[in-house]
C-alpha cells in the first residue's frame, strides 16, 4: 500500500524529471540549432541535470521526513495502545494526530479491525486458561485418588474392558506376592489369584452395571490365612456413553475380615460350648426323672438317690447360668462397680469362712496365712469376694482328700498380692496356657469335679479388667498349682490414723 | 446270656443312669469313664455293643471308635454314640466312615436308650424318633 506523502514532497516529485526533461529539450534544441558547437550546450545540459538531482534530493528528503513523521505519529497511537483508551478516545488522539487522512483512516481501520479481533483473542485466551486450570486440576486430582489408593491398606485390583490390569495397589501386590507388576498385562496371567481373576471377570462379562460381594480366604505371603471380603463393581467406560453396548471393566476393594470372622468362630465357639454345658447337667435331671416316672426305683433308698442327682445337676445348671451371666455382665460392662478402700485381709477371711465346710467335707486342710499388716485395696467388695471364693473352690475341688489348701496375703511395694495354693492334682504347661479360657476344664481331672469351666475367666476378668490388677498361675502336674493376685494397693488416712 | 454293653462317659450321673436302666432291662453292664479305659476294657470284655461319649479324657469319642474299627477283633463292634453334641455330630466328622450304627443326644431318655440299642443289635442301624433330636 502507497505511502501518502506531504505537499512539498509531491511538488518535488513531479519537478524532478519535468526539469531534466526541459534541461534535455533545451540541450537537443542548442545541438540541433548549433551543431556541436553549440555554445552552453552542455552547461544548460549539465545545470538542468544538476537541478533535477537538486529537486531529488529534496523529494528524498522529504519522504524521510515523512516517514519519521509517520513513526512518530504511530508510536504516538501505540503508546496509546499500551495504555488501553476507549475506542472514542483514540479516535480523538488519532484524529488531533499530525498524520495524513488517508493515514488516519488506514490506522483506524486498523485499530477497528484489532479491536474486534482482541475480543475473539481475549475469548479464546480465556478458554484457554480455563482448560488449562481444568487440566491442572485434573491432573492433580487423579495425583490426590492415586496417592489414596497407594495408601490404602485395602487391596484394591483393576481390571479394564479387555481384562487387562489397570490397576493395582501396594497392599494388593504385598498381599498376592507379586515380584513384578505389568500394567496392561491380561489378569488370568498377572495375577496369582484364581478366584479374584474369576470374580473381576465375570463381573466385567455382565455388560451390566453391577455389583458383588465374596468372601474368599487367602494365604499371605508368609503363609498366613485371612479372609476377605471382596466388593466388587463394574466400572463404566466412558468413551461409550452416547449409546451402544457398554463395556465394562471392573474394580475389586479387599477388606481383611479375619478378625470378624474370628468373633463369629469365637461366638459360635462359645454358644456350642455353652449348650454342651448346659445339656450335661440336663440329661441328668431327665434321664433320672424318666426312671423314677417309670417306677425303676422301687426302694427308698434309691429314689433319694436319684432325687439327690435331680437336685444336683438343677443347682449345676443354676451355677452355670449364673456364672454365665455374671461374666456376660461383667464384660459387658453393664454391671455397676462400686470400688472402694477396702481391707483385703477382711474379704479373704470372709472367702475363707465361705469355703470351710466344703474344706472340712473333703477332710482338707484350709490354712488361711494372712499378712498382719493392712492391705489397702481399691475394690469393689463382691467382685473380689467371688474371684477368692472361685479360686479357693477350685483349689478345694481339685485337690484329693486329705490335702492341704492355703490362702496367703502380703504386701509389696506398690502393691498387694494373695496367693492360693494347693497340694492338688496340678497343671501341665499347656493346661496352664488354657486354663482361663472359658469352659476349658483340665480334661485328666473332669471326673474330680464338675464345675462349669467359668470360675477362672471370672476371676481373671474381675481382678484384671475390673481392677487393674494381675492374675497368674503357676503349677507343677502332680505337685498342686498356686494361683497368684497382685492389686494396687492404696493409702487409707481413716486407718492409719 | 445276656448282652454285653459297655458304657464309657465321663459324666459319673449318666453313667449311672444308663446302667440301673440297662441293667434293669437284662442286659451285662459294664462302666468305664474315659475312652483309654474304655478300649483296656473292650479287649479283656469282649462287649456285644459299645456306647460312648464324644468328650472323654485322655482318649475321646471318635478316637476309641477309630482305634475300634482298625483292630481286626473289634472292627464289627456295633457302637452308638451318646453325646450333648447333638446337632454337631450330623456335619463331617467322621462319624459315618466310622460305622456308628447311632447318634442319640443328651439329654437322653433311658427308655430309648434301650429301644435304640435293641434296634442296633437287631438291624444293624437305628432310625432315631425325631423328638429325640
Amino acid at each position: 500500500m502507497p505511502v501518502n506523502r506531504s505537499g512539498a514532497s509531491s511538488v518535488f516529485a513531479w519537478l524532478c524529471p519535468i526539469v531534466l526533461v526541459i534541461a534535455l529539450a533545451a540541450t537537443g534544441v542548442m545541438l540541433v540549432l548549433y551543431g556541436t558547437t553549440a555554445p552552453y550546450a552542455a552547461y544548460i545540459s549539465m545545470a538542468g541535470m544538476a537541478v533535477a538531482l537538486v529537486l531529488g534530493g529534496l523529494y528524498q528528503a522529504s519522504n524521510v521526513q515523512v516517514s519519521r513523521s509517520l513513526l512518530t505519529q504511530l508510536a504516538k497511537l501505540s503508546s496509546l495502545q499500551n495504555e488501553y483508551i476507549e475506542p472514542e478516545q483514540f479516535e480523538q488522539q488519532l484524529h488531533q494526530s499530525k498524520l495524513p487522512p488517508q493515514a488516519r483512516r488506514m490506522i483506524l481501520e486498523i485499530y477497528q479491525t484489532l479491536e474486534s479481533d482482541q475480543d475473539s483473542i481475549g475469548a479464546l485466551q480465556q478458554k484457554s486458561a480455563r482448560s488449562e486450570v481444568r487440566a491442572h486440576l485434573a491432573e492433580s486430582r487423579v495425583s490426590e485418588i492415586n496417592c489414596v489408593i497407594e495408601g490404602l491398606t485395602e487391596p484394591v485390583i483393576m481390571v479394564d474392558q479387555y481384562g487387562e490390569l489397570a490397576l493395582i495397589n501396594p497392599a494388593a501386590v504385598t498381599l498376592m506376592g507379586m515380584q513384578d507388576v505389568a500394567v496392561g498385562t491380561r489378569i488370568d496371567d498377572a495375577l496369582p489369584c484364581d478366584s479374584i481373576v474369576q470374580l473381576l471377570n465375570e463381573t466385567r462379562r455382565r455388560k451390566l452395571k453391577s455389583s458383588r460381594v465374596a468372601e474368599i480366604e487367602l494365604a499371605d505371603p508368609a503363609g498366613e490365612k485371612h479372609w476377605y471380603r471382596i466388593t466388587v463393581n463394574t466400572v463404566a467406560d466412558d468413551d461409550n456413553e452416547s449409546g451402544g453396548e457398554s463395556n465394562f471393566g471392573a474394580v475389586a476393594v479387599m477388606r481383611d475380615i479375619s478378625g470378624y470372622k474370628a468373633i463369629q468362630r469365637r461366638n459360635a465357639e462359645f454358644v456350642s460350648a455353652v449348650s454342651h454345658e448346659m445339656k450335661t447337667p440336663l440329661a441328668g435331671i431327665k434321664a433320672y426323672t424318666e426312671l423314677l416316672a417309670d417306677g425303676e426305683a422301687e426302694d427308698e433308698e434309691t429314689r433319694d438317690e436319684f432325687l439327690g442327682v435331680i437336685s444336683g445337676q438343677a443347682d449345676r445348671l443354676q451355677r452355670l447360668i449364673d456364672n454365665l451371666l455374671n461374666l456376660a455382665r461383667i464384660e459387658a460392662g453393664v454391671v455397676s462397680v462400686s470400688k472402694k478402700p477396702r481391707s483385703l485381709n477382711d474379704l479373704l477371711d470372709e472367702a475363707a469362712a465361705i469355703v470351710q465346710p466344703t474344706a472340712e467335707q473333703k477332710n482338707i486342710t484350709l490354712n488361711v496365712e494372712l499378712s498382719p499388716m493392712y492391705l489397702g485395696v481399691l475394690a469393689d467388695r463382691d467382685m473380689i469376694l467371688q474371684a477368692a471364693i472361685n479360686l479357693l473352690s477350685n483349689a478345694i475341688k481339685y485337690t484329693p482328700d486329705g490335702g492341704k489348701v492355703t490362702l496367703r496375703s502380703r504386701l509389696s511395694d506398690r502393691e498387694v498380692h494373695f496367693e492360693v495354693e494347693d497340694t492338688g492334682v496340678g497343671l501341665s504347661p499347656e493346661d496352664c496356657e488354657m486354663v482361663f479360657e472359658k469352659f476349658y476344664r483340665v480334661k485328666k481331672d473332669q471326673k474330680m469335679a464338675s464345675g462349669t469351666g467359668l470360675g477362672l475367666p471370672l476371676a481373671k476378668h474381675i481382678v484384671e479388667d475390673v481392677h487393674g490388677g494381675t492374675l497368674t498361675v503357676k503349677s507343677e502336674l502332680n505337685h498342686g498349682s498356686t494361683f497368684m493376685i497382685a492389686l494396687p494397693t492404696v493409702q487409707v488416712i481413716e486407718h492409719a490414723s | 446270656m445276656a448282652t454285653k454293653v459297655l458304657i464309657a462317659d465321663d459324666e459319673m450321673h449318666i453313667l449311672r443312669a444308663a446302667e440301673f436302666k440297662l441293667k434293669r432291662s437284662g442286659f451285662d453292664v459294664t462302666c468305664v469313664e474315659d475312652g483309654q479305659e474304655a478300649w483296656e476294657a473292650i479287649q479283656v470284655e469282649r462287649p456285644d455293643i459299645l456306647i460312648t461319649d464324644f468328650h472323654m479324657p485322655r482318649m475321646d469319642g471318635l478316637m476309641l471308635c477309630r482305634t475300634v474299627r482298625s483292630n481286626e477283633s473289634t472292627a464289627t463292634l456295633p457302637i452308638i454314640m451318646l453325646t450333648a453334641k447333638g446337632f454337631d455330630l450330623s456335619g463331617d466328622d467322621g462319624t459315618s466312615e466310622l460305622g456308628i450304627a447311632a447318634v442319640l443326644a443328651k439329654p437322653f431318655s433311658p427308655r430309648g436308650l434301650v429301644q435304640c440299642i435293641q434296634e442296633v443289635l437287631e438291624t444293624g442301624t437305628y432310625v432315631p424318633n425325631v423328638a429325640t433330636f
